[in-house]
């Protein structure tokens, strides 16, 4: 029987552990359970593509498989910015894992990105935490930070009251070592890690700043279609099956990432006084309004939301 | 032949007219970077749309520069074996090898152009945290490339044109000039 | 048809189309859009315009222009004349002397900035007219520019470190720290290779006559002349240092202090600032579209399973670890000849690094042998970036042949450099081991 070759660009480095565990994992299992029939040929991060166009690329066919962050299919996908994160919406990376596979957000973004040709399958879902170079007593000390930020993030803290602005990845460790900003977040230890830059900022913050399905699959839907029922069925739950196994392992990696840098690196943790807190999820509830406004789906997606965190004694009933 | 020259020439001259105009786009860049750092450091209050601005407009001066460059012939070329060869035996050769040229450059300009034409009908923004319009800057490369490829045709139909001896080849052997921008 | 094959008609069209005299971008292109018709057909042309948006997307590439026209203010100010004047005064009774002051600025410049084109462009302009004018063989003065060059990259900061750092998962701050060694052993062998070389051909590098040589006085005089250089170094290099600044804002700064010294030399005029503009836009244009051709090739050499090809080749290297480490510096320094070190970066490491680390030997170590590498690939030709910086700022009286002809020394001098860090690996570890 004949097999199909699919070429998959990540956003994932070859060094990322996600790039093992998420993407070398998927490919053996699908091509495990297919008998070879559907094969996958792996590119690192911006080998074929940057990962901005990734989802271009797929829709078009190009390639029949990508990973990208959500934020990089924001034009496409209206969902995009909730996928990406609300900032201090979820306490717990359960509730996020709930909210996309049992209150149907899942399928909420599944739909959208068959619009555009694409099947959407979240990897996992997982915090985005700071970094910061100094600990964080205070109001003020909060307001007195230079952060490195990207898009919705960087808006939010700015709102927030510190002084957000955007540098490049490629000049980031650079910047937070000569002190041009005193604090970053690249997702969270393991991602701070794979930047080093516990070596230049020494106290990791907790809570996160959002938690969310961050890494998402995305195959064109030809392509999917071309396979077998059989196969397409086997692809299909073999990416449901990678949520969970993924989310899980991703906590556990975090927390050993973190438990490493604390003994080896002297990180510390730290965390937002209250009074801090409380005004961050102030500014936060007003932001998320900005994502329900791109479009009717996206208002359905922010009431779905907002009715679980309500649920969860987060919201008052008349937020 | 004067028809022939003047298309030539007009080519020429509105790249020529556009490189100057951009060129200037590096003062942008300069500038704005220095309100960057001017915000974030002496004022403590940092601007969203600095960063952003200076890659963009530097995309922008970038890719623009294609048809100015090669309307003043300073595309570097490997002059190993070409530099000993006779102006009309160049021509010829240059005909021959234009055609990976114009693969090259109609790619850019059909590929180039759905791109920008997909984010023109959406009305693309960037999603950062300032969200500009990234429509602008992807039309530059359709754009940019037409500009290459009028130039392209014309430095065809002067190479045809030197090899049939219809015209003399230019009379300065350097196949760039020095200077650029001080000739014109 | 087998990769090794299609890497050999790949590489093979790029040069045939480059001997006809067909400028590189359009080779590099021209190429790239036959090959992926060939691979994944006309679909993946695509990627050859995606390339190009991800390339115009690339924020550390806005130092390019920044720095290239700090040059170009320079060099019509009269700041760099003065300069090269002052050190031809001081040290103009040392044959080589103002080749071996040059390699030094370039070590400043490398300090200064994370990329490699932006010594050779400020150098190709001010510092080779003015070795030319006094005498030097062109090759020893072409050569000297080349090399000092590449130390951007080994200097730190470095772009390329960064980005091996993040493919390899080693510390940015170790790989920092491990290139200041080897950057300064750089320096002092061309120092030693200029030294020797002028002993026995004085010739290629004239000393100043005794009798025409400055008297204390004069020489401590021309010592003005190096003012306003070092307060440029020290706005550019002390606005990083202070975290005022990126090193990418940090080449604003830069272009702030040239025009200061236009404004003190009573320079600073329209036709100044439209002409070195003019300049800048050229010289930028010119290497960004090599770049956007560059990086379309690249990803169109991966789309041929490049990667598939090393890792066969790595399992029949014989010669136990260090001929497998030996034999990785011949495969990178063959790809550094035709690919820019991004795209061999993402080719090359996913394959190398796990075997060097299997083998027990220091990643970061590694990392500065592959930086040397690449750095002696900006320089080799027929495609590397200094050569094509070079090409673009010298005059029209020097060809693309004295350009690759120059190299040939220097690239020696590298590998010598490179032999010398594989023998005395606490030349690299060392001071990262120190501070961290
Ligand atoms: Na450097
Ligand atoms: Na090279």
């Amino acid at each position: 029987q004949d097999s199909t070759t699919w070429r998959v660009q990540s956003h994932w480095p070859s060094s990322s552990s996600s790039y093992d565990d998420s993407l070398v994992r998927i490919k053996n299992v699908i091509e495990e359970r297919t008998d070879g029939r559907v094969k996958l040929k792996l590119y690192p991060a911006g080998a074929l593509f940057k990962a901005q166009q990734t989802f271009d690329a797929v829709k078009r066919g190009t390639i029949q498989m990508g990973t990208i962050s959500p934020a990089y299919a924001q034009n496409q996908m209206s969902l995009a910015g909730i996928a990406s994160g609300l900032p201090f919406a979820f306490r717990n990376v359960w509730e996020a894992a709930y909210f996309h596979q049992n209150m149907g957000f899942e399928d909420m973004l599944r739909e959208e990105a068959a619009e555009e040709g694409v099947y959407w399958s979240t990897d996992k879902v997982y915090p985005t935490e700071m970094v910061v170079d100094r600990p964080i007593n205070s109001m003020d000390d909060f307001k007195g930070l230079k952060i490195r930020s990207s898009g919705a993030l960087q808006t939010f803290l700015t709102e927030a009251g510190a002084s957000a602005s955007y540098i490049p990845g490629g000049e980031l460790y650079t910047a937070l070592s000569s002190g041009v900003v005193d604090g970053a977040h690249w997702g969270a230890a393991q991602g701070a890690a794979s930047m080093s830059l516990y070596e230049v900022a020494k106290y990791h913050v907790k809570p996160a700043l959002n938690i969310a399905g961050t890494d998402v699959f995305i195959i064109n839907q030809k392509a999917l279609d071309k396979l077998s029922d059989e196969d397409a069925k086997t692809v299909k739950q073999a990416l449901d099956e990678q949520f969970w196994v993924r989310t899980n392992e991703y906590l556990y990696k975090e927390q050993i990432a973190l438990a490493n840098a604390m003994a080896e690196q002297d990180v510390q943790i730290t965390t937002l006084p209250d009074d801090v807190q409380q005004h961050l999820t102030e500014v936060a509830k007003k932001s998320w309004e900005e994502q329900g406004e791109r479009s009717d789906k996206a208002a359905e997606a922010l009431d779905k939301l907002k009715s679980m965190l309500t649920d969860l004694g987060y919201l008052d009933d008349n937020a | 032949m004067r028809l022939l020259n003047g298309f030539i020439n007009a080519i020429t001259r509105l790249n020529d007219w556009i490189g100057r105009a951009v060129a200037l786009l590096i003062f942008v860049m300069f500038a704005v970077l220095l309100l960057g750092v001017f915000y974030r450091y002496a004022i403590d209050a940092p601007r969203v749309w600095t960063t952003e601005l200076t890659q963009f407009v530097f995309g922008f001066y970038a890719v623009m520069s294609g048809g100015y460059v090669m309307a003043h012939r300073g595309h570097v070329n490997v002059d190993l074996l070409y530099s000993a060869l006779a102006p009309r035996v160049r021509a010829v050769l240059d005909v021959l090898t234009s055609s990976l040229f114009f693969l090259f450059v109609i790619t850019l300009l059909y590929y180039g152009g759905t791109i920008a034409w997909e984010s023109v009908d959406s009305m693309e923004t960037s999603y950062s945290a300032w969200n500009p319009p990234v429509w602008p800057f992807k039309i530059a490369i359709p754009v940019a490339a037409l500009l290459l490829l009028l130039q392209g045709i014309a430095k065809l139909v002067e190479d045809i044109a030197i090899a049939v001896g219809a015209i003399e080849p230019p009379a300065v052997a350097s196949d760039r000039d020095s200077n650029p921008g001080e000739t014109a | 048809m087998s990769i090794e094959l299609t890497t050999l008609a790949f590489f093979g069209a790029l040069l045939f189309f480059l001997v006809l005299g067909l400028p590189l971008t359009f080779v590099l292109g021209g190429v790239s859009v036959i090959f992926l018709y060939f691979t994944w057909g006309i679909d993946s042309f695509y990627m050859v315009a995606s390339q190009m948006w991800g390339t115009m997307e690339n924020f550390t590439l806005v130092a390019i222009p920044l720095f290239v026209f700090m040059a170009m203010i320079l060099e019509r100010t009269g700041v760099a004349n003065s300069l090269y004047r002052m050190m031809y005064l001081w040290w103009g009774g040392t044959r080589g002397g103002l080749a071996i002051g040059t390699v030094f600025i370039c070590a400043v410049f490398a300090a200064m900035c994370g990329i490699s084109g932006a010594a050779v462009v400020a150098m190709g302009t001010i510092a080779l007219p003015s070795m030319l004018e006094r005498g030097y063989d062109k090759h020893m003065a072409l050569g000297a520019i080349n090399i000092g060059g590449g130390l951007g990259i080994l200097i730190p900061p470095s772009i390329i470190m960064i980005l091996y750092s993040m493919i390899t998962g080693v510390s940015v701050g170790q790989m920092f720290a491990a290139g200041v060694f080897p950057g300064l052993l750089l320096v002092v062998l061309v120092a030693i290779y200029v030294l020797v070389r002028c002993y026995f051909q004085p010739e290629l590098a004239p000393a100043l006559p005794p009798e025409e040589r400055a008297s204390w006085p004069e020489k401590f005089r021309s010592l003005g002349a190096v003012l306003l250089p070092i307060l440029i170094v020290m706005m550019v290099l002390g606005s990083i240092m202070l975290g005022m600044t990126t090193p990418t804002e940090a080449a604003a700064m830069g272009v702030l202090g040239a025009l200061i010294s236009a404004a003190v030399y009573r320079k600073f005029n329209w036709t100044l600032i439209r002409d070195a503009s003019l300049r800048t836009f050229s010289l930028t244009g010119m290497i960004m579209w090599i770049l956007f051709a560059a990086h379309a090739f690249s990803a169109a050499y991966q789309s041929m399973d490049a990667q598939a090809m090393i890792e066969g080749w790595m399992e029949l290297i014989p010669g136990g670890p260090w001929g497998t480490i030996i034999a990785m510096q011949v495969i990178l320094f063959l790809m550094a000849m035709v690919l820019d070190p991004v795209g061999i970066m993402l080719i090359t490491l996913p394959v190398f690094m796990p075997i060097v680390q299997s083998l027990g030997f220091d990643p970061i170590w590694f990392g500065i042998l592959f930086v040397i590498n690449m750095e002696i690939g900006y320089m080799t030709p027929p495609f590397g970036f200094n050569l094509f910086y070079l090409k673009g700022v010298v005059p029209p009286s020097i060809t693309m042949q004295d350009i690759y002809r120059s190299v040939l020394p220097y690239v020696m001098v590298g590998i010598v450099g490179l032999a010398i860090i594989m023998m005395f690996p606490q030349i690299a570890t060392w001071l990262p081991g120190y501070v961290f």
